[in-house]
């Protein structure tokens, strides 16, 4: 008897402690209050970035900055789903010549402490980007020559060569204060504590734990920011994580979650949303400089044999969708779409059609139905996966059966995704996944993958030319691309490099990479989703003009 | 005298092989800091190439030889200088680890003297009153709850805890602003509320080390020849069991326990990752996944030392306990 009132006491003291320990919740005493001004009160964003400890650091150009993107505004907000430019510190932009552009300045705005914005200051961010490349991670002055200054209102871009990208990558820096950053000593070093921008948001607090964001309520756009508060905390991973959201802790994520209608959107059906668009598409890169990979009649039937429908639904949760040959991100990006593929090319796995296109190109299959390579031998190929990428993992045992229906052995082997990628960038492997950057330039686009001045000899590192595609037609068009601006030219030049896609095969499409994006209309609405694809999922200036209270 | 200046020659020997050890392996180790960087700050998985060429200029990673390398990195631990992060530049890596170190060196610290202290106690009266209904219970229960997955038992611990009845708070060493870190109320407060269930987590599996380990030497103890002596001179129990068996018993565990405290500055890796928790343990890991090597081997040179200098400490209490041991080497 004594021995159970012990435990029972035990009990008594833990509950009473608990129980104290919850009325006086510390925290409690920061939570959030309840808006009745059609506001949205607080949203939480989850991570606030920083890298693995987040110091005060609002250097939007430093190696692990906190969240800024609410701070600074660059001079055209480039839409990542539609590709669309909006005006926004810049109102309108006009080329002269191939050379030289021109950007006027919006007027009226002013910097969080109150000064005001001008052209001194685009002309200070670009100068400086040029004094410190490591700031300068876009590239932008890679075919820049000169940024000046014309009046208070006018910004003049003088390039060192033509290229029409070069204003894609001007328009999304984001422009800082010169009146600050040019009383700072070691700009390399500097972290930017004060956090002064022409953003929506400026820092209410930071501890360490959490980041706090207030309301800018001078913004030059302050009508449309409906949003009083937002809260993000130091970033943290795994299973926890996934609990917190589902358990409603955030207004947003961009997470991969493993069957998300179970663990996501049914805590919550009202509110808990998400929204996958595709992304850039990852690729089966076969390198280029072995045979059998450069007979283009190999290539055909192999882009033949692989079930895309199949890696998506069960490799990629069913959240990807199979990729178009093309190289282009449908439906995103189905305006440059080519007359003869408006059916988007997505290739069928049809492995009788494969066979076919196999024997036709001059190779034999033995009685055991192996394909034999051109010199007799049964076809055998290496394939590298990165570690630890679980979706392309199991994308690559869907393939390895699919080739073995075909007679093709695939010797899939898993190793660190650095030392994988540093073999697909000096050109040690047969097949291996590509991801490459794709985005709004579609010179990019096509040039990253497949222009010869990306590539490099074998046992060199190639920029981003991992098959080592050398073909002088390409190489052709993506020269006229890249000084093109009409955009009926630029369409047609891009037809024609996706007609190098289908018919030439460099590299195979598989499926597009989801964009994770996971939403709560508890609080606010008006996120951008399937039914209303406004933006990209991290096009966050143009998805916070938009957001309004849940209310009303 | 001879046996001390053994121990230190030992100890200098195995700091410079860790120290050795520690500028190579992190750069043994493939893959490409800049690029593990840029794909945590992107959420596209793809990065061109003039991101990689500019996040290189920023950090200054070296394209020295292996030995230039390791002649500075000599030349700046001897001043105490550990470089600038990687992943959270511009900061100082040595700022970085004295911001950590409370955190870890409070609830690790303090949770493990307790386990120590009750596994040691449960382990000795197990072992007094062997084969009793304690003991059992005991012995069981630690033999259970010790082959469940430590993170496992933290995991059930949140989810209950902090999502199904909403009593603590699931993450952080404390809340958001208005709370400063500092020695003010608020904060205090709200560090220990954030503590409860790490703490809870340890306790729950710590002790069970310290338990059966004293248990089984103090049951080996309690059947040494000197203890039945002890009874035939009409003693008294707690006599017999606290002075003569147990504080002989406890002699291997308060070895072990030296060792444990230098590991512990390592910080609880699971426990900080799950509860994301400001400790050591949490930094490390961070480090880890961003490649991050000024912060790895600060890290692991800290932890190393930590455990040596507890070793050589364990070698030097061990000479002045036990005179067998300092006599030892020279008979």
């Amino acid at each position: 008897m004594v021995r159970r009132r012990f435990s029972l006491a035990v009990v008594a003291v833990i509950a009473v402690v608990l129980a104290v320990l919850t009325a006086c919740n510390p925290d409690k005493k920061a939570a959030e209050q309840v808006s009745t001004d059609g506001m949205v009160a607080n949203l939480n964003g989850g991570s606030f970035f920083g890298g693995s400890d987040g110091q005060r650091n609002f250097n939007p150009f430093s190696g692990a900055p906190l969240v800024w993107w609410f701070t600074f505004e660059p001079l055209f907000v480039v839409n990542s789903y539609s590709c669309g430019e909006t005006p926004w510190l810049g109102t309108k932009y006009a080329w002269s010549g191939d050379k030289e552009f021109t950007v006027d300045i919006r007027q009226g705005v002013n910097w969080s402490d109150g000064k005001p914005f001008s052209a001194a200051d685009v002309v200070y961010t670009f100068n400086m980007l040029k004094r410190l490349p490591q700031y300068d991670q876009s590239g932008v002055w890679s075919t820049l020559a000169s940024v000046s200054a014309e009046g208070a209102n006018r910004v003049v871009f003088r390039l060192s060569k033509p290229s029409t990208e070069t204003f894609t990558r001007a328009a999304r820096v984001p422009i800082v204060p010169e009146h600050i950053w040019s009383k700072v000593k070691d700009l390399a070093k500097f972290t930017n504590p004060g956090a002064v921008g022409t953003g929506p948001f400026t820092v209410k607090a930071f501890n360490g734990e959490q980041l706090l964001m207030a309301r800018n309520s001078k913004y030059w756009q302050a009508d449309k920011i409906k949003v009083k508060q937002l809260t993000f905390s130091k970033p943290s991973t795994g299973d926890a994580e996934a609990l917190r959201l589902a358990n409603g802790e955030y207004d947003w994520k961009q997470d991969f979650l493993v069957n998300i209608e179970k663990t996501f959107v049914s805590k919550d059906k009202q509110h808990n949303k998400y929204w996958f668009p595709p992304g850039g598409a990852i690729d089966l890169y076969m390198n280029l400089t072995k045979a059998p990979f450069n007979d283009v009649g190999f290539r055909k039937a192999m882009s033949y044999s692989i079930d895309r429908k199949l890696i998506s639904t069960k490799a990629i949760s069913g959240y990807a969708k199979p990729a178009s040959q093309t190289g282009l991100i449908l439906p995103n990006q189905k305006d440059w779409l080519a007359p003869q593929y408006q059916d988007g090319a997505v290739l069928p796995f049809d492995p009788v059609k494969a066979k076919k296109l196999f024997t036709a190109a001059g190779y034999k299959y033995n009685s055991s139905g192996q394909l034999l390579g051109k010199n007799g031998k049964p076809m055998s190929f290496s394939f590298k996966v990165q570690a630890g990428y679980l979706d392309w993992i199991s994308a690559s045992q869907v393939i390895k059966a699919n080739l073995k229906q075909v007679g093709i052995n695939l010797d899939v082997r898993t190793s660190d995704a650095g030392e994988v990628e540093n073999d697909r960038a000096l050109g040690f492997y047969d097949m291996e996944f590509g991801a490459p950057a794709i985005g709004c330039s579609m010179f990019e686009n096509y040039d990253n993958p497949l222009g010869s001045e990306r590539s490099a000899p074998v046992g060199k590192q190639a920029p981003t030319n991992f098959i080592r595609w050398k073909d002088k037609h390409t190489d052709e068009l993506l020269t006229q691309l890249s000084t093109e601006r009409d955009p009926a030219a630029q369409k047609k030049l891009v037809a024609g490099l996706q007609q190098i896609m289908v018919e030439q095969v460099p590299y195979i499409t598989l499926w597009y990479g989801p964009i994770w994006w996971e939403y709560r209309t508890a609080h606010a609405v008006g996120w951008p989703s399937a039914q209303d694809p406004y933006a990209g999922p991290g096009d966050w200036l143009l998805i916070f003009t938009r957001l309004r209270s849940a209310q009303g | 005298m001879a046996y001390f200046l053994r121990r230190l020659a030992f100890f200098v020997l195995t700091l410079w092989a860790a120290v050795t050890l520690n500028f190579l392996l992190p750069r043994l180790q493939p893959g490409d800091p800049a690029r593990s960087i840029l794909s945590r700050l992107g959420q596209n998985r793809s990065i061109t190439p003039e991101q990689v060429k500019a996040i290189r200029l920023m950090l200054g990673i070296p394209n020295e030889n292996l030995l230039l390398q390791y002649w500075h990195y000599l030349g700046s631990l001897a001043h105490g200088n550990f470089g600038l992060s990687y992943s959270n530049f511009p900061a100082p890596v040595s700022h970085l680890i004295l911001q950590k170190l409370p955190w870890t060196l409070v609830l690790v610290g303090v949770t493990q003297i307790i386990a120590f202290v009750v596994g040691t106690v449960l382990g000795a009266f197990a072992a007094w009153r062997r084969n009793s209904r304690f003991d059992s219970v005991v012995s069981l229960t630690s033999t259970f709850i010790g082959t469940l997955p430590f993170f496992w038992i933290a995991l059930l611990l949140l989810y209950v805890f902090s999502f199904v009845l909403g009593w603590l708070p699931n993450t952080g060493g404390y809340g958001g602003p208005p709370i400063q870190p500092g020695l003010n109320t608020l904060f205090l407060e709200s560090a220990i509320y954030h503590s409860v269930l790490p703490a809870v987590a340890i306790l729950i599996t710590a002790p069970i080390g310290w338990i059966m380990g004293m248990r089984n030497t103090m049951v080996q103890t309690l059947g040494e020849d000197y203890i039945r002596l002890a009874w035939a001179k009409g003693l008294r129990s707690r006599r017999i069991a606290l002075r003569y068996g147990a504080r002989n018993a406890i002699l291997p565990s308060v070895t072990g326990f030296a060792i444990a405290l230098g590991a512990i500055l390592g910080g609880q890796l699971l426990i900080e990752q799950i509860f994301n928790y400001p400790g050591l343990g949490n930094l490390m890991f961070q480090a880890l996944s961003d490649r991050d090597y000024p912060l790895i081997q600060a890290l692991f040179l800290f932890n190393t030392v930590c455990v040596l200098l507890a070793n050589l400490l364990a070698d030097v209490l061990y000479g002045v306990l036990d005179p067998r041991v300092r006599r030892g080497g020279s008979s």
